[in-house]
């Protein structure tokens, strides 16, 4: 007998094409899931209500492993690497080395990149901005790049000792983002919606932003592979939302076609389809049906999602003056939010212009006035709607800058070259106790003397909060459980969590 | 509680649970039947059942390891499993309550526990299952079968009529489900599923008919033939493999620069076409330069090895890019031909394939001995390369180099009859007088490199070009928005700074986008002299308030020439000092320089621009281009009386012509005319292409074990060397030490139990759609055993016995009746064997990214089918390099090109890997930074929304609609009809037909109520519609055509 010409099976069939009439996007959704490795859909934590259709992109089955604190992250990520000691890492008692130069036992003969390793002095910089204690918290704050952002500090957990293994930005991009310096891993927005899917039937698990930034700066490059899936299945890399042109590659209808030509071809398309299915039985028809109506449903989705006019004149104010313009950081901060409102899990804004080997002052003082007052309102937006607590929001770079300049020194200007030893993060919302700082370094912030915290501990402690953990959150590739934190021990940093 | 009992009631647990099990297990069995089909009473076999659980659940602490191990056990092999440890043995043969390992994976002590909770590696009760039979029935271990020697296979069962040793293997595999293989499928489907697997791109009308017409019993056969001998069969075959090699047209780290080795991915091509042999093929790309007198193509091949990602970041440790390069090499390598991930044992003992990190670090030595450097330098051509010099580029280079010499031979005639009088050897002695040199008037001194950026390049522009000029004819111009300079520097014959001297230049500022400052920099041993107008801040460099830099106050008046002058000391120059380079610099906007130079007091007979002396004395000891090497060698040693007068007359004559302000003007005409021959000869012939190669340095590296994977922790030395577990490696007689030609040797020798295996899989994976194993990159102990164990080791001999004849395999697996089943799946099938892993159908899959593209636009009409070349710029949404390119990147904006290049196929795109394109990756393509041997099929909204609405896509169904109406008939139907036929090679159903008329009667009355949307639609693309076609009529049909385009049966081959 051959297994073609038994069809007696056929509640199985009814089972996948419903006669409960489940609609195509749940059809889709349990073969998507059934794809994943074979894993049907199974309990989850985010379970859906039984009034609200099945999920587009579900979670895998047994994810979360734990009820999660945050739904959905944003991730804000400083290209570049921004200087801690004139962001994060106050010290005070630089300014009387002011061009002396560094202690060799602080040095300690470590890396130095090639770019200074042939200065013949190393003479100490320090910030030339102004620190205050802000918030109930009393974080060390700088007054002048971060006015607004002072005014939440008691809901950021600032960690001052991440460390990291690169000194170049390709392989510390590399690294931070997929959790090794090796191109070809998967990146961690891929891995949250590999995981965790998406709330939203509309939109992408994975959305990535890479805004304007001022022209005058350094600008390293991005590569795709900061948002890519890596050995992960490509639908899950991230969909970068443009800010000029078309926010979805593809997306309207070409020129003289109407959304009613649209629909009329797609009834006749999945009419046909519809005979193809009978055709062959291959259950990718079912998908592909459902992707197309999907497609139709994202080219009002995503436009309603950019048509910022509905916000409150105050919601705008409060994130400053470019928030009209289009590619620009406060825009795509306020997409973010509104992204995040929507269900979609993984929002990443990729800012460039930090690297700063000279002129530091002037062009972080311009990276700030770009980004401080919209990560600022970011967050009070999401506190005011109670969004804050389901959502994390993390802010670093891919490495620090040196104590000592690179280049000319003036008490006023200075360069800084790269630093891997120790650099700040912070993040906020969903799952982290707000208004502390965590870890310490040396008096010239080049040696971290407390808590040492690794790139890849800072991305379990990530995972965390959304629900997962780290060491159980495997895809088997090359002979390998990969994991995003790699094969080394890492751990949760239980101390930032609320 | 006492051991007994704790035994019972963890026995009467298990049979309950096992009960249940059998029955769920018949449907896991078939879901997965890759070979883990264990019915109850069977004999376990080790590399089937156990080794897979023993590899994920207990090898990470318990296997080849040595570091890693724990407790001393060992359990991948039978000595260690079985070997006393404290008084107890892991695994006691046939006696599973005796042995320790049986006893602790049930043991529901936490503490106990194998594998211990914190792993999350707990067994199932059907692995615990498995295990304990296997112990019951002797704990026989093999070895993993990858590893085994291919022996020969003996088909089932002799086939019948009709079917090969292919469909005897797989339908042996049915009948134990009692299933046999699907019937045939229908000839149209066939046709088009045999030439997208063969040339990806659809079969024409005439192919189809003729296959169609032909009643003969081999049509088929002969169709396959057709497609075999077609050229586009190597474009698709190339296509497969440059995912393996991770070709790309880019650096791929950081700047991301373009690269050349477009002239590897065509060798690629031609190799298949001529169907080369595979383990010439392997031998060619891996060690093609040790071959005897290699061909131009065996050079080309070895740009294999060139592949990689490599940087040219500033800041990067050499050493470290040496080793990741190697690494690189050595992995792809080894996943390529022998499907080993060894790259895991880069950091430490492979836990589960038995490949140690010091093998690892053997095979590395092959690889760490490059000639190509750490450091790209973001160049297009990154040595070594090899110059693809055609014959006529030969000829055309002799001519230039006759014209060439003869320029010079009239030029040096001249010159000697010029009147000169060495200043310095003049008696009297003149005095110092006060003289003007000017460096900088129409172009730079010659004897100097000129760099300019980022940005444009150098450019001198005219007065004919409405361009202000001060002096001679040109002035130097550039526009930024940044930061940006042209430098002249690494002078031979250096600038002198007179006493008392004043520099100058004149300087004009566009009034319509000043910039911020402007910078003059002169480099005396280094760059610490600069003198800056307008912002202080803007440029950086330089030690603020000392001669390093300087500022002379506020911008000169924009829009007029503006003389800059001030003493040289100001930027603490004095007279004597030899200058060797100088830049001029600007932050933002567009400036002009004319007539840069110095004026001061000078004694001629010191002055090398008018003492011939004087001059041979500063360039003693340098570098001075443009002299033949025995004129270089006299120059370079300064002047001595006992130079031959000839010689000494050759390098005056030079010295006339190019450097003595004095004479150098009456040679000026003739210089010029020669100097723009040669770089009329220079231009020809860099525009030469040139290819990446593969070349051994000089002074091989020395190659160690490094220690957990750090570029600079090397332990143990190592030499050249392949694992043990695989056959010995057999060296040259000389016993020089092994190299690349041994290894590849070594990869295609008939006793390598891998490679043979591993390539018939990868061409089964690209016929079929998967591997026979599934993990087509893992052969290794975590990859899947084979769903036809047998059919893969007679597939490999087979492969070896012909030759490693790649057609001949091919022809073999496209002929069998099991490729030619018809894909129809029913809901029982789809359940029981989901990814058809048992072949009871044929393969039905989604064309690839560049098959989508390539249907398109051949049905369209619009393809332009030409080999081979420079890769293309198609269309491409705005805005896909810019957001991520680095700022100096010259990849860093796109600009598409235009007429038929927009036309070409896929295989011709250029592929930029920091941003590959997106019409690519939006169909799981990889981005070619890792080999990638196979790719996903994902199905997503974003692929609907490429389909419908990218301008390729629009552009080929208006131009298929217009094919529709000038050549599929003259009513609805019969175009209708014809596009079915274009496309799926089949003719509509007369549902479909009904379906399709109603459509474009709505698409009709639409467009003829809106025919400024019908004109819009039409226009789409860069080709022009027919004119004398309505567009009403032709949007209509378009539509129409993009419905069909987009239909599932089309993008799948059935």
């Amino acid at each position: 007998m051959h297994p073609n010409f038994d069809d007696s099976l056929q509640h199985n069939r009814r089972l996948f094409f419903g006669q409960t009439g489940l609609r195509f996007g749940a059809v889709a959704a349990s073969m998507i899931a059934a794809e994943a490795g074979g894993i049907r859909i199974g309990s989850s934590c985010f379970a859906d209500s039984p009034s609200e259709p099945a999920r587009v992109h579900p979670a895998l089955a047994g994810l979360p492993h734990f009820p999660p604190k945050a739904k959905s992250i944003i991730y804000l990520h400083m290209n570049g690497g921004p200087s801690q000691i004139d962001t994060w890492d106050y010290k005070p008692g630089l300014q009387e080395y002011y061009d002396k130069d560094l202690p060799p036992s602080i040095q300690g003969g470590q890396r130095l990149s090639t770019m200074t390793s042939g200065q013949t002095r190393f003479p100490v910089a320090p910030s030339k901005f102004k620190f205050e204690q802000k918030g109930n918290c009393g974080t060390w704050t700088n007054m002048d790049l971060f006015p607004h952002l002072s005014e939440v500090v008691d809901d950021i957990a600032l960690v001052r000792s991440v460390f990291t293994n690169a000194i170049n930005h390709d392989p510390a991009c590399t690294y931070v983002m997929t959790g090794s310096e090796i191109p070809g891993k998967a990146s961690i927005g891929s891995w949250l919606a590999y995981g965790l899917g998406s709330e939203s039937n509309d939109l992408p698990a994975f959305v990535v932003f890479t805004p304007k930034f001022p022209e005058d700066s350094n600008g390293q490059a991005l590569f795709s592979r900061m948002w890519s899936s890596g050995f992960l299945a490509t639908r899950f890399n991230g969909v970068a939302l443009r800010g000029s042109g078309d926010p979805v590659l593809y997306l309207p209808n070409p020129e003289g076609v109407s959304r009613a030509d649209r629909r009329a071809m797609l009834d006749s398309l999945q009419a046909l389809n519809g005979r193809t299915q009978a055709e062959f039985g291959d259950p990718e028809t079912a998908t592909r049906i459902a992707q197309y109506e999907m497609a139709f449903r994202m080219q009002s989705s995503v436009p309603e999602l950019t048509e910022i006019a509905s916000e409150s004149a105050e919601t705008l104010q409060m994130y400053g003056p470019n928030v009209n313009d289009p590619g620009s950081f406060a825009h795509s901060a306020l997409l973010a939010r509104r992204l995040v409102e929507r269900g979609v899990r993984v929002v990443q804004l990729l800012h460039r212009g930090w690297d700063q080997h000279g002129d530091l002052p002037r062009q972080i003082g311009n990276q700030c006035k770009q980004t401080d007052q919209p990560i600022a309102a970011l967050i009070k937006d999401l506190k005011q709607r109670g969004l804050l607590d389901s959502t994390l929001v993390v802010w670093g770079g891919e490495f620090g800058r040196t104590v000592y300049s690179q280049g000319g020194l003036s008490r006023d200007n200075y360069g800084r070259d790269h630093h891997p030893r120790n650099f700040c993060m912070w993040m906020a919302g969903g799952g982290i106790r707000g208004g502390i700082t965590y870890g310490a370094t040396d008096d010239f912030s080049y040696n971290i003397v407390e808590n040492p915290v690794n790139v890849n501990d800072m991305n379990a402690t990530i995972l965390h909060c959304l629900g997962i953990d780290h060491e159980r959150f495997n895809y088997k590739f090359q002979g390998l459980d990969q994991r995003l934190t790699g094969v080394e021990p890492q751990r949760v940093i239980t101390e930032l969590l609320a | 509680m006492a051991w007994n009992e704790f035994s019972e009631v963890t026995n009467g647990g298990l049979s309950r649970r096992t009960r249940g099990i059998a029955v769920a297990c018949f449907s896991l069995v078939m879901g997965v039947v890759a070979g883990n089909a264990v019915a109850q009473h069977d004999e376990v076999v080790f590399n089937r059942d156990v080794r897979p659980i023993l590899a994920d659940k207990c090898f990470a602490c318990h296997g080849f390891d040595e570091k890693k191990r724990e407790s001393g056990l060992r359990l991948d092999t039978f000595e260690g499993a079985t070997a006393a440890l404290s008084g107890k043995q892991a695994i006691v043969p046939g006696n599973p309550s005796d042995s320790e390992l049986w006893i602790r994976i049930q043991s529901r002590d936490d503490s106990d526990r194998m594998p211990p909770p914190t792993t999350h590696k707990d067994l199932n009760p059907h692995e615990i299952e498995i295990l304990t039979r296997w112990i019951e029935q002797g704990a026989r271990y093999q070895k993993h079968w990858s590893f085994e020697a291919l022996g020969a296979v003996a088909t089932p069962n002799s086939p019948p009529a009709g079917r090969n040793s292919i469909d005897a293997f797989v339908s042996a595999r049915l009948q134990k489900e009692g299933w046999e293989l699907s019937p045939e499928a229908s000839k149209p489907i066939l046709i088009r599923r045999v030439a997208f697997t063969l040339t990806g791109l659809p079969p024409t009308l005439s192919e189809v008919e003729e296959f169609l017409t032909d009643d003969s019993p081999n049509a088929y056969e002969r169709m396959v033939d057709r497609y075999l001998r077609s050229s586009h069969y190597g474009e698709e075959m190339a296509r497969h493999w440059l995912d393996v090699a991770r070709y790309a047209d880019t650096h791929g780290l950081h700047l991301d620069n373009e690269r050349q080795m477009w002239a590897y991915r065509d060798w690629v091509v031609r190799s298949f076409n001529r169907n080369q042999l595979y383990d010439q093929f392997t031998i060619e790309q891996l060690a093609g330069d040790l071959l005897p007198n290699p061909t131009p193509d065996q050079w080309i091949a070895t740009g294999f090895n060139r592949c990689n990602v490599t940087t040219s970041e500033g800041g990067s440790i050499d050493a470290e890019f040496y080793y990741r390069y190697a690494v690189d090499r050595t992995s792809t390598m080894s996943s390529t031909w022998m499907g080993l991930t060894a790259g895991c044992a880069v950091c430490h003992d492979h836990k589960f394939d038995p490949i140690s990190t010091k093998e690892f670090y053997s095979l590395y030595a092959f690889y760490n001995a490059s000639a190509d450097p750490a450091m790209d330098g973001n160049a297009l051509l990154t040595n070594p390369v090899f110059k693809l010099e055609a014959e006529a580029d030969q000829k055309r280079l002799a001519e230039f180099d006759n014209a060439i010499g003869l320029a010079e031979r009239e030029l040096d005639a001249s010159a000697s009859k010029a009147e000169y009088r060495d200043p310095a050897t003049m008696e009297p002695r003149s005095a110092p007088q006060l003289l003007e040199s000017v460096w900088l008037d129409d172009e730079f001194p010659p004897g100097g490199k000129v760099t300019s950026g980022p940005g444009q390049g150098t450019l001198f522009v005219s007065k004919e070009q409405n361009e202000p000029v001060f002096s001679g004819i040109k002035s130097l111009k550039r526009t930024d928005g940044g930061l940006s300079q042209d430098v002249w520097q690494e002078a031979t014959a250096p600038l002198v700074i007179p006493e008392n001297a004043t520099l100058f230049a004149y300087v004009f500022l566009d009034p319509a986008n000043p910039p911020k400052s402007i910078m003059l920099q002169f480099h005396k041993g280094d760059w610490l002299h600069r003198a800056v107008w307008g912002d202080y801040e803007a440029i950086p460099w330089g030690q603020v308030n000392t001669t390093q830099r300087v500022s002379m106050g506020t911008l000169p008046k924009p829009g007029e020439w503006v003389r800059l002058e001030f003493p040289a000391s100001t930027v603490g120059l004095s007279g004597g000092d030899s200058i060797t380079g100088f830049a001029t610099t600007q932050f933002g906007g567009t400036v002009h320089w004319d007539k840069v130079g110095v004026s001061g007091i000078l004694d001629p007979a010191r002055d090398p621009k008018r003492s011939f002396l004087a001059w041979w004395r500063s360039v003693s000891g340098k570098d001075v281009p443009g002299l033949s090497t025995p004129l270089h060698a006299i120059a370079k040693g300064g002047p001595i009386d006992s130079v031959d007068a000839q010689q000494r007359a050759a390098l005056l004559r030079h010295y006339l012509i190019r450097i003595c302000v004095d004479t150098q003007p009456q040679f000026a005409t003739a210089l010029s005319a020669l100097e723009k021959l040669r770089a009329e000869r220079n231009a020809y012939y860099e525009a030469i292409p040139s290819t990446f190669i593969y070349k051994d340095a000089e002074k091989p590296r020395e190659s160690f074990v490094m220690l957990r994977g750090q570029y600079n922790q090397p332990g143990e030395k190592v030499e050249a060397g392949t694992p043990s577990i695989l056959p010995p490696i057999q060296g040259s007689e000389s016993g020089r030490p092994l190299n690349r030609l041994d290894l590849a040797r070594w990869l295609v020798s008939p006793n390598h139990p891998l490679t043979a295996r591993v390539a018939v899989n990868r061409f089964w994976q690209q016929m079929f759609g998967t591997g026979l194993v599934k993990t087509s990159a893992d052969f290794g102990t975590q990859g899947e055993l084979p769903s036809h164990p047998e059919l893969l080791d007679w597939l490999a001999l087979h492969f070896q016995s012909s030759g490693w004849d790649v057609k001949d395999l091919l022809r073999t697996m496209l002929t069998s009746a099991t490729f030619r089943q018809s894909s129809h799946v029913t809901s029982n099938m789809l359940e029981l064997d989901p990814e058809n892993r048992l072949l009871a159908r044929g393969p039905r899959l989604r064309l690839d990214a560049e098959q989508l593209r390539d249907n398109a636009l051949f049905v369209s009409g619009l393809i332009d089918l030409s080999i081979g070349g420079k890769g293309v710029k198609p269309y491409q949404p705005s805005n896909v390099w810019e957001p991520v390119g680095f700022v100096g990147s010259n990849t860093r904006f796109y600009q598409p090109d235009r007429g038929s290049a927009l036309y070409r196929r896929s295989l011709y795109t250029f592929f930029k890997r920091t941003a590959p394109p997106p019409y690519m990756v939006n169909f799981d393509a990889p981005n070619r930074e890792q080999p990638c041997t196979r790719r996903e099929r994902s199905n997503t909204p974003l692929q609907a929304l490429q389909l419908l609405n990218d301008v390729q896509h629009v552009e080929a169904a208006r131009a298929l609609a217009q094919r529709m109406i000038l050549e599929g008939g003259s009513t609805s139907d019969e175009r209708i009809n014809w596009l079915f036929h274009t496309i799926l090679s089949r003719k509509a159903e007369s549902s479909e037909v009904v379906l399709l008329n109603h459509q474009l009667a709505l698409h009709t009355a639409r467009f003829v109520e809106n025919l400024e949307d019908a004109k819009r639609l039409v226009h789409l693309g860069e080709s022009k519609p027919s004119e004398n076609m309505p567009p009403q009529e032709l949007a209509a049909y378009t539509l129409i055509a993009s419905t069909v385009l987009n239909m599932d049966e089309t993008l799948c081959r059935n």
